[in-house]
């Protein structure tokens, strides 16, 4: 029983992770780098739900537009991806466009800055208290057989597979998506065919962005804390899932963010847990060791471009 | 008016002229003197001084901090750090330079040594005078000094050796927490360990020894990244490190020996401003050492074609070993340092912002490159100091500057440039 | 005697079949060519000897001492230098450093020498600074020293990659074509420099090649490999007359 409990709650975590992780994924499969602030660029999301979603909440109280819960849960997360989606585009216009004949390392320095910037300017904007998410959803707890599931938790997992899924099908049949594969083959001949490097890249990060964003809403919902230091934990989870699946393999990003869900989930279960931060990383530092190329990566020899 | 402006920029010029060939013409020597008289001014009449000019007392960072906490004292600040710091180091510097230069000149007919060792008599006497007026400063002293090992030590790994590790937090951790449990244990009664074994009073001999220990620790620590190094490189082997340093906290969280998430306290005041010192001279000779050496450059032929350096007999793999090693110990010895200047340490302090600050001293300052990291490591932390009162806007003024250098300057202000002791020393020749 | 001794060399790339029974047989002072057309695997057998491969099959002899199975510094430190097809230079590396880094294996000051400046380092370094020099002169490149190689002209370039293959005191030298990407100018140089290191060093070198003239005028004994198999060896003007490598490079003509 408490194992398919636990199944459930380690799928909704992994969801989290697997939206994060796609956004990492996808960035690095173009430009061949990780976007450092994207695990802020998550936060910024929550935030900037959170924003749309009280706005939307007021203006439905007052009565000038009457709309049910659910719309409102709609349009927020639409609202949001949307929003997110420019923040993302910005960073790869400042942080990442000057830098791409720089060092790879540069660049990660680059996004590591901005996402203190980011994390800082939300702090100075928004003070330090957390703030707590609107509930949209109403609880209801569904009882099958001894396991406890609420609407919420269905909710979010098929949201993030359906999100993940119609990310895939946009790859792989889109004419953009077909830029997109092309540019992670070879982004500096592929431009020279009149692929539009630029256009590519920030559509790149604008999709990641969007993706976050819905995981930070996601987020906001299940656990109705935000606070501007939440995309540091789990954005670096989410790296890490992220490279365990392999570099710029959609397929295995969401795979592996629902299996660091998993480890997450489960290592407490046999061990104290205290002690699952230890267990988890040792689990990905070994599962490098012997397959350095993560699940779905393919092997390559590239190394800083210094 | 055109001619006005054209006479003016003309002066501007040869002002620029002038000063460049003024600088160029002054030997460290003299510099080192210059500094040492203002300081010594400063610390006779400095807090007089300071008064007479309103100021509620000497000046404790060169002015920044009072700069933007009281703005209507700029200008006495500013006439304070003219008329103490910059105009006595440049007359001084400026009228002994022929001197200075044959001075230069003489020391150099001895071994080098002698007169490396009269260079850092000098700069040490200006440190220590500069830190003898508050203990503020000492401890912006000691901490900048521990940064510089910090910087180089991951210079090794992230500049020479061309890694992005993300470990060293984990290795200042351990080289922190083995140097406290070494002198903790034996020399202090304590509530964790319970009472010293030896006598406080020969302590300090040990500690040299404490210091060792954490470095070895970290080193041991190090070959968790090295090993994986032999067949990885780049992203995964960063996630490699960083998986690492994450091993190591959440390790020492639960260690409760060692007092888990409270941290660990009541380390002795050894690391005093002359310890500290020695130990980041010491770290600055001996990697410079190394990085000059054909062992050491055999890490940038590792990073800049591995299959390339195989083939001309260099042995990758102990190269790789060495640097991360090498690196891990004196990041170890300076988390030692650390944690007996601050004399308590905890898992909190060496996580994500840890590294996200010695990352930004390593590429701020510069790859490769022992100036770089030097000046790296002094710029980030007295800019961290200096812009103490903005709070909040500091994290986002520092971040934005390195954006800034990062696109002007890929790999940092001064980076691939040799460290050379004997130019460094040597008189400067004064052009005609 | 001979010096550089291979015996049924087989290597599999997964299940492909990239080299057969490939035998060699170098002596002392020898000049080989290996030519054949693109893909052939010249670079594989070079990539297999050097240990950046380990044969499937086959045993490598050096001097009496078995090469499988070691790593490719401890080949190239018991005596075979390389240079590459694409020239695999360091890119933040000056001229002399490059010369001198492939000392490393004559170094024996170890690492406490490296840290702590001691006086056996000093002379072995100032040594291995002589030698490099020295190298670089006769190469005609002592000019570029401080230099940062890639700021090198591409003939320039080459030499370097040259010296530094013969600062580690090779027995036998392999050259991955050589000419590769020279004007006939630079050609006729470095086919001067190659000749000149053959005779003032008395070392043996095994030469891949695509230009005909290069390897017909300073070979003495050539294999031309097809798909991975040597379908003849022999002198310079044995190969030349030999129906079967002319067919392999002119394609066989096919009669109605």
């Amino acid at each position: 029983m408490q194992l398919l409990q636990n199944l459930i709650n380690a799928l909704q975590l992994g969801s989290f992770y697997a939206l994060i992780a796609l956004g990492y994924s996808m960035v690095y499969s173009i430009l061949m780098l990780f976007n450092f602030a994207h695990g802020d660029i998550f936060m910024v999301g929550a935030y900037i739900g959170f924003g749309v979603a009280t706005g939307l909440i007021a203006l439905s109280k007052m009565g000038a537009l009457a709309m049910p819960n659910w719309l409102i849960l709609m349009l927020t997360v639409i609202f949001s991806m949307f929003l997110t989606s420019f923040v993302g585009m910005f960073v790869e216009r400042v942080g990442y466009r000057p830098l791409r004949d720089a060092p790879r390392a540069s660049a990660a320095i680059t996004g590591l800055m901005i996402g203190i910037i980011l994390e800082t300017g939300n702090l100075i904007l928004l003070g330090a208290e957390q703030l707590s998410f609107p509930s949209l959803v109403q609880t209801a707890t569904y009882n099958l057989g001894g396991i406890y599931i609420t609407n919420q938790k269905i909710m979010i997992v098929a949201l993030s597979i359906g999100l993940a899924f119609a990310l895939h099908q946009f790859i792989r049949r889109t004419k953009w998506g077909m830029a997109m594969r092309a540019m992670a083959f070879d982004y500096v001949v592929v431009p020279l065919m009149g692929v539009p490097l630029n256009k590519i890249a920030a559509m790149t990060f604008a999709l990641g962005s969007a993706l976050a964003a819905a995981a930070g809403i996601f987020y906001g919902i299940a656990y109705p804390v935000l606070d501007p230091y939440m995309g540091v934990l789990f954005g670096w989870k989410a790296f890490v899932a992220a490279i365990l699946g392999g570099r710029g393999s959609v397929v295995g990003a969401t795979l592996a963010g629902f299996l660091l869900g998993f480890i997450e989930i489960f290592v407490p279960m046999i061990f104290p847990s205290t002690i699952r931060n230890f267990i988890a990383y040792s689990i990905v530092l070994l599962i490098l060791v012997f397959r350095p190329h993560g699940f779905f990566g393919e092997p390559y020899s590239a190394r800083l471009r210094l | 008016m055109e001619a006005s402006s054209e006479k003016l920029s003309n002066i501007t010029r040869l002002s620029k002229i002038s000063i460049r060939t003024f600088v160029s013409q002054v030997p460290l020597l003299g510099w080192l003197l210059g500094a040492l008289i203002a300081v010594a001014l400063e610390h006779f009449v400095g807090t007089p001084f300071a008064r007479a000019l309103g100021l509620p007392k000497a000046l404790s960072l060169f002015g920044f901090l009072i700069i933007l906490k009281k703005p209507f004292l700029i200008p006495s600040a500013v006439a304070y750090v003219l008329l103490i710091y910059i105009l006595p180091i440049g007359i001084v510097a400026r009228s002994s330079a022929s001197i200075m230069n044959k001075l230069a000149g003489k020391l150099l007919d001895f071994p080098m040594l002698f007169s490396v060792i009269i260079h850092l008599g000098l700069l040490y006497a200006v440190v220590h005078w500069w830190s003898d007026m508050s203990l503020y400063r000492n401890d912006v002293a000691r901490f900048m000094l521990i940064a510089v090992m910090v910087t180089l030590s991951l210079n090794i790994i992230n500049g020479y050796m061309g890694e992005f590790s993300c470990s060293h937090p984990g290795f200042l951790a351990l080289g922190a927490y083995s140097a406290s449990v070494f002198t903790v244990l034996l020399f202090v009664d304590d509530r964790i360990f319970g009472l010293a074994w030896l006598p406080k009073a020969i302590g300090p001999l040990f500690f040299p020894i404490a210091l060792i220990i954490g470095g070895l620790v970290a080193a041991v620590g190090a070959l968790a990244v090295a090993i994986p190094s032999f067949r990885t490189r780049g992203d995964y082997l960063a996630i490699i490190s960083l998986a690492f340093m994450f091993i190591v906290k959440s390790l020492i969280e639960n260690l409760e020996a060692v007092g888990g998430p409270r941290g660990l306290s009541s380390q002795p005041n050894w690391a005093s401003l002359p310890v500290v010192f020695m130990c980041a001279v010491l770290a600055v000779w001996i990697i410079n050492n190394f990085v000059r050496s054909t062992f050491g450059k055999a890490l940038n032929a590792v990073r800049d074609n591995e299959m390339a350096a195989d083939a001309m007999t260099v042995n990758t793999r102990r190269t790789k070993m060495t640097a991360f090693m090498f690196g891990a110990f004196w990041a170890g010895v300076a988390g030692g340092l650390y944690a007996h200047v601050v004399r308590y340490v905890n898992p909190g302090d060496f996580d994500i912002k840890k590294l996200a600050e010695v990352l930004a001293m390593v590429y701020f300052g510069g790859l490769n490159s022992v100036y770089g990291a030097i000046v790296g490591a002094c710029g980030i932390s007295l800019l961290g100091e200096a812009l103490r009162p903005l709070a909040l806007y500091k994290w986002v003024i520092i971040p934005l500057l390195l954006i800034l250098v990062m696109i002007y300057r890929p790999t940092g202000l001064i980076a691939f440039k040799e460290f050379d002791v004997k130019k460094l020393i040597q008189p400067k020749k004064v052009s005609p | 005697m001979s010096l550089l001794q291979i015996d049924k060399m087989t290597h599999y790339f997964g299940g492909l079949r990239a080299v057969h029974n490939y035998e060699l047989d170098i002596k002392p002072g020898q000049v080989w060519g290996l030519i054949g057309p693109n893909g052939a695997g010249k670079t594989t057998i070079f990539n297999l000897i050097t240990g950046i491969y380990q044969p499937t099959e086959g045993k490598i002899i050096l001097a009496g001492s078995e090469l499988n199975g070691r790593s490719p510094h401890e080949i190239a430190s018991m005596g075979i230098g390389r240079t590459f097809q694409n020239m695999l230079l360091w890119r933040h590396m000056t001229v002399l450093e490059h010369v001198k880094m492939a000392r490393y294996s004559k170094l024996s000051y170890g690492l406490f020498g490296a840290f702590f400046g001691t006086p056996r380092r000093q002379k072995e370094e100032a040594e291995s600074e002589e030698k490099a020099y020295q190298l670089l002169s006769i190469m005609g490149v002592d000019q570029f020293v401080d230099q940062i190689v890639l700021n090198l002209p591409y003939g320039a370039q080459r030499r370097v990659e040259m010296a530094r293959a013969l600062a580690m005191e090779p027995k036998i030298l392999f050259l991955d074509e050589p000419t590769a990407g020279m004007n006939p100018e630079e050609l006729v140089q470095m086919m001067k420099i190659i000749r000149n290191v053959h005779n003032d060093f008395g070392l043996a070198i095994f030469l891949i090649e695509h230009r005909m003239k290069v390897v017909m005028e300073l070979c003495e004994r050539i294999q031309t490999l097809v798909f991975g198999e040597v379908i003849a060896e022999g002198t310079p003007e044995e190969i030349q007359n030999n129906p079967k490598v002319i067919d392999a490079y002119l394609g066989k003509e096919t009669v109605e």
